[in-house]
């Protein structure tokens, strides 16, 4: 992935085959190419602080993460918590993309302030036209905060 | 508690019998007293005293000793003629009196030790029962907490198994999907019917996982109490079920139901899990009727009924009825994974209530739901 491309999604996701899928969703909104993706936390992290590996990119907020709860190293609350509590990435629109219906994952994400709780269909259909819709939504038609990058 | 009431000891023969001689002989020299202080009267009630004495803490025989004894010591020490047996008239007035009052002195005596023994006796049974039942409520205490960790651990099991089960079926529905948009024109209809299998499969799968992690959820979800009016809950119900009864002839008939206690959003799940299997079983039907009412009750409960003019079901089946994953009927002839009514029954019986259905085949099923009442 080229780094220093402006992207306008980032998604926080360590299933590859999750990845895939959302990417394909993505596809049918000419999305998949904004998209940047993380592997665990800490990389999400590193991104949105610009630091580690991605000390060099520009600076720009992207206009929706799109964030999975179980991850390695950092888990999502974890992020979500730091995202929140920075000055400058507060603003970023957060949507939790999650294999989990539990009832405490969901009031804790909203304690922790996301904008959206998104359970990932088993059904394809259903999936892609979430993650499409949630692509649309946030990254086309939403009026991202300033800070965030802008669409060619 | 039992241990503060105290019953008196009960004392052996042989110091029962001491006491006897004791208090005789203690009524005795205490008659010497009385009778150099000039009371002479009172010698008489000395002695009835050392009877009573006995009575009270050495029983019957003692008691009879002692009035023998009494009797005689009154008779040689302190009525005329003194330091002798022999009977005088006076001793004729005494003797009597002297013998009635022991006589009812023993007999309160011994009616008191009959008593007492009965009550040491229920004492005695008390203890053993309040011994037994501790160790039992030890026992059931330890056996709740054991089915709790492991309904626990259950829970958990069922909820990561489910949990990480989804992804890996959301990936096989996806990707086959993919396979066979991009696939389709060049396969052959054997190949393109193979895929549809297997999506079939895998979006099947996932309902499964799904209405497991449903019900499992169910089991771990805080219930939050509260009084409910069962009308409106019921007609929000059957409006959510619209799109599936729209084509269809159905006469709803909704009886007044009774306001209840009980988690709003589970007893919703209750009644859309009967209410859309009253619909669903009774698509065969050109007319389908499907009555919710209230129904006959014990005190302290509610029960309401959904009945409808559907399929039915054998009766001898009853008990699989509520099973997890339980079907009664073939998947061509009707959709569905089989947790709805294990749901209904697990959130009933966390209400503490009870379900149960009477039904034949082709004649229809009614389904009961009895609720208890808050206590007030």
């Amino acid at each position: 992935m080229n780094m220093n491309n402006l992207k306008r999604i980032l998604l926080v996701e360590d299933d590859p085959k999750d990845v895939e899928l959302t990417l394909a969703g993505l596809a049918e909104y000419n999305l998949a190419n904004e998209v940047v993706i993380a592997r665990d936390g800490e990389e999400a992290l590193d991104y949105l602080f610009r630091r580690g590996s991605y000390q060099t990119r520009p600076s720009g907020n992207p206009a929706v993460m799109l964030l999975d709860l179980k991850l390695p190293k950092v888990n999502g609350f974890e992020v979500l918590e730091q995202v929140r509590s920075d000055e400058n990435l507060k603003m970023i629109p957060v949507v939790v993309l999650t294999s989990s219906h539990e009832e405490r994952d969901l009031v804790q994400s909203y304690k922790l302030g996301v904008n959206a709780y998104v359970v990932k269909p088993v059904d394809f259909h259903q999936f892609v036209n979430a993650v499409k819709e949630l692509g649309a939504f946030w990254a086309v038609i939403n009026e991202a905060p300033p800070g965030s990058v802008k669409r060619k | 508690m039992l241990r503060q009431f105290r019953l008196p000891k009960q004392i052996s023969a042989i110091r029962g019998y001491s006491l006897a001689l004791g208090s005789v002989a203690a009524a005795t020299a205490a008659g010497f007293l009385a009778d150099r202080l000039r009371l002479h009267e009172s010698i008489f009630t000395l002695f009835l005293l050392a009877v009573a004495l006995t009575s009270w803490y050495a029983g019957l025989w003692p008691a009879v000793v002692a009035f023998v004894l009494g009797e005689l010591a009154f008779d040689y020490f302190f009525t005329p003629p003194i330091y002798s047996l022999r009977l005088t008239r006076e001793d004729l007035a005494y003797f009597p009196v002297f013998a009635l009052f022991s006589g009812l002195l023993i007999w309160f005596g011994v009616v008191r030790r009959r008593v007492e023994g009965d009550l040491r006796h229920s004492r005695d049974a008390l203890e053993v029962e309040v011994e037994q039942r501790r160790v039992l409520n030890v026992e059931l205490e330890k056996r709740s907490d054991e089915l709790q960790a492991t309904n626990k651990e259950l829970e958990a099991f069922a909820y990561s198994v489910s949990h990480d089960l989804r992804a890996p079926v959301r990936h096989i529905a996806g990707f086959t999907e993919m396979l066979q948009k991009h696939a389709d024109p060049v396969l052959d209809d054997k190949s393109r019917h193979h895929i549809n299998m297997v999506l079939d499969s895998a979006n099947r799968m996932g309902s499964l996982v799904d209405d497991l992690l449903a019900f499992s959820r169910i089991g771990r979800a805080e219930t939050q109490m509260t009084t409910i009016k069962l009308e409106p809950l019921v007609q929000g119900v059957i409006s959510e079920l619209e799109p599936d009864t729209q084509d269809r002839k159905i006469a709803w008939r909704i009886g007044s139901l009774p306001i209840c206690y009980g988690d709003p959003a589970m007893l919703r799940l209750v009644f859309a899990n009967l209410v859309s299997n009253a619909v669903k079983f009774t698509r065969t039907r050109p007319q389908a009727e499907i009555e919710i009412d209230s129904s006959n009750h014990k005190a302290g409960e509610v029960v309401v009924m959904v009945k409808d003019n559907g399929v039915g079901f054998d009766m001898k089946y009853k008990d699989k009825l509520f099973g997890v994953f339980q079907r009664l009927h073939s998947r061509e002839a009707f959709e569905g994974t089989g947790i709805g009514l294990a749901t209904v029954q697990r959130i009933v019986h966390r209400h503490g209530g009870r379900v149960w259905a009477e039904a034949s085949i082709d004649r229809g099923a009614t389904f009961y739901i009895a609720l208890p009442k808050p206590e007030r």
